[in-house]
């Protein structure tokens, strides 16, 4: 039953196999109720029709002898037929009295050609059975014919009931070949995901498995998996050429610093003002540390496999006290309340330093936009933790681009940035297989994140 | 006091020569690993500073020959490769302190002078008490006073307080004195730290008490010489 359940679920999910076994269940069912429809109307169909028509020839017989033969001859005749005749059992009812086989008019008996079923005891058969009969207005009277027909009866019932049975094997069938074409469909189409999905969070060494049928489904993987090893190429050489001008550029600008570094030395040996050197340091430092967060980033987001092997076991709530404890001086500067709730243990595989930076670019964030006086709350969850403030928040439209490399928001331009933080804090996020989500705290910003 | 420097970048090994000697050290300087280490193992050497990536022999490889001969001399590496795992590897292969490529002249200075302080026996670890001035630590009961006045302080004040009185007289730099205190490798690249020193000192040094704690302008902060 879990399996039937299983199967339920993840074939609603996958709708177009889903789609087919229901398009190929009907198809089978209609041409099922077809094929019963003919052979029932060659059949039994034809078997009632025939005595209808020879019941109709029958009645329009008694009713032309009755218009042409005397009451005395016409009752005779009648009689006769009465007695001998096999099919047809008969009765005659005139004013005064009734001739036949029936003891009287059943009630509630429809005037020919429509029939009416009515019991009726059979000496033949020594029992009573079910016959169709109708009522037919003569001149100087009225006579009743009828038919057993119940063998007719029972042959429709028995053709009625094979006919549900033969259509319930054929949804059955629709139902198994459906099952078994869409687990085999969708176990190939989850290869192919499973696959992708690795790719997307970062592995690109990921590949689809070629399976030895060699149909249209290893077709698309050796397709998908050809475009794969073409696209890690690329970013192979993408991630070589960066290294290389970061190799090329830090250098010289390394030898820049040092230069700078030693003048200043010098000039303050000798008195000389460095004010002018010392600036230029600090722009120095600037663009270096710009170039190292971005190589950083590159790294943290091709190297995933290599990172996680360092991971170790955490507990999350040492890393924001620690992270809580550095920010806190910044926090108090501008009046800032910063607290902690709900403190427990989280545990977390995970790299503590990188860890450590994701709470403190977000804390110092929070500090950095949230304003004077603002409240700032690091809330504890079970699975990771949320940092809201009473600041001025982040717009929809902003919440997805804030994510981006030196991506800034213009009101937040005249503040001391790169517009790295956030983006180095959704690699590491991501590299720990996490969630980072932007939400309204109306006012402010709750930055959720959960491992 | 001789220091080796075993980096093959003619420019970097230059400034780091003419920056030691100014520092009073004698440097001997080689370009590639082999030389290096044969240095390393025929001369007698303070320290070394050791890059990473060498011609001929792997800075790496260096360090653990070094280790494996038996000398314990402190290894500073210097390395443009900047991540927790190969700071990691250079620390569990021998290294004593690891610095990143580029660095500030400055901060290379003040490291190698704490490597050489830490190996010289100068800090005393088995004291319970440390001094600078008047100002008393006592590390068993956790408690400073400034003369007779005691100061209470958080714990990580406190951590940041014993870094500096344990240093006295040295200049520690700001990524220094992060990594002490917290324990995590990264530069925080803000004023963090300063606010953090800005806030001790006015525990430290108040009432217009003499002042303890220095700023020295580019570089870091220092503490008082212990006399």
């Amino acid at each position: 039953m879990v399996w039937a359940t299983e199967w339920w679920k993840t074939t609603k999910q996958a709708s177009s196999v889903w789609r087919l076994t229901r398009l190929y269940t009907a198809l089978l069912l209609l041409v099922v109720s077809v094929l019963l429809v003919v052979l029932y109307q060659l059949s039994i169909g034809q078997m009632s029709r025939q005595q209808s028509l020879q019941m109709d020839g029958f009645i329009m017989q008694q009713t032309q002898l009755s218009e042409q033969l005397s009451s005395s001859e016409f009752i005779k005749q009648f009689k006769n037929q009465s007695e001998n005749s096999r099919q047809y059992i008969l009765s005659y009812q005139t004013n005064s009295d009734l001739i036949g086989r029936l003891n009287a008019i059943p009630k509630n008996i429809t005037t020919c050609p429509t029939l009416t079923r009515f019991p009726i005891w059979l000496d033949k058969y020594n029992e009573l059975r079910l016959v169709s009969g109708c009522l037919q207005t003569l001149k100087e009277g009225a006579f009743v014919v009828a038919i057993d027909d119940e063998y007719l009866y029972t042959l429709k019932a028995q053709f009625i009931s094979a006919s549900i049975i033969a259509l319930l094997l054929a949804l059955l069938l629709g139902v198994i070949t459906g099952v078994v074409f869409s687990v085999r469909v969708l176990k190939r189409i989850n290869h192919i995901n499973q696959a992708v999905s690795r790719v997307q969070s970062g592995q690109l060494s990921a590949r689809i498995e070629v399976s030895k049928y060699d149909d249209e489904y290893d077709y698309m993987a050796l397709h998908i998996n050809t475009m794969l090893t073409q696209l890690e190429h690329s970013f192979e050489t993408i991630a070589g050429i960066t290294d290389a001008i970061a190799h090329d550029l830090r250098t010289p600008l390394g030898h820049l610093r040092q230069q700078i570094e030693s003048e200043i030395t010098e000039k303050s040996q000798q008195n000389l003002p460095t004010e002018q050197l010392q600036n230029m340091l600090e722009k120095l430092d600037e663009i270096l540390f710009t170039f190292s967060a971005m190589l950083e980033l590159t790294r943290l987001q091709q190297q995933k496999e290599q990172k996680i092997q360092h991971f170790k076991q955490l507990d999350l709530q040492k890393i924001i006290v620690d992270a809580v404890d550095l920010i806190e001086p910044l926090a108090e500067q501008k009046n800032q309340v910063l607290s902690i709730e709900s403190l427990q243990s989280v545990l977390v595989k995970g790299d503590a330093t990188l860890l450590f930076r994701v709470l403190y670019n977000l804390l110092e964030n929070a500090s950095k936009y949230a304003g004077e006086g603002a409240q700032i709350k690091v809330k504890m969850i079970s699975s990771g933790f949320c940092i809201s403030d009473n600041g001025p928040g982040i717009s929809d439209s902003e919440k997805e681009k804030v994510f981006q490399r030196l991506y800034r928001i213009e009101k937040s331009r005249q503040i001391a940035g790169f517009g790295l933080g956030l983006t180095l804090v959704k690699a590491v996020v991501q590299l720990h297989d996490g969630q980072i989500q932007l939400l309204d705290n109306q006012p402010g910003l709750i930055v959720k994140v959960e491992f | 006091m001789r220091i080796l420097v075993i980096e093959d970048n003619q420019t970097t090994s230059q400034y780091l020569e003419k920056a030691l000697q100014e520092q009073g050290y004698e440097v001997d300087l080689a370009d590639n690993g082999q030389d290096g280490l044969f240095l390393a193992l025929e001369g007698d050497y303070q320290l070394i500073v050791l890059d990473r990536m060498l011609p001929k022999l792997d800075g790496l490889s260096v360090l653990s020959t070094l280790r494996n001969a038996g000398k314990q001399m402190p290894v500073l590496i210097l390395s443009a490769l900047d991540s927790v795992s190969e700071r990691v590897k250079g620390l569990r292969e021998g290294g004593d302190d690891y610095l990143t490529k580029p660095f500030a002249l400055s901060e290379l200075l003040i490291r190698i002078e704490i490597l050489i302080q830490r190996t010289g026996g100068a800090n005393d670890n088995t004291k319970n008490i440390l001094q600078v001035a008047d100002l008393k630590m006592d590390l068993l009961s956790h408690k400073v006073f400034r003369g007779l006045t005691e100061i209470t302080l958080q714990p990580k004040e406190f951590k940041l307080l014993r870094y500096l009185m344990e240093h006295s007289g040295q200049v520690l730099s700001r990524s220094l004195l992060f990594e002490a205190v917290w324990d995590y490798q990264f530069d925080p690249q803000t004023n963090v730290i300063d606010v953090h020193m800005a806030r001790l000192r006015k525990k430290v040094e108040f009432d217009g008490l003499s002042p303890l704690l220095e700023t020295v302008r580019g570089m870091g902060y220092r503490m008082v010489e212990n006399n």
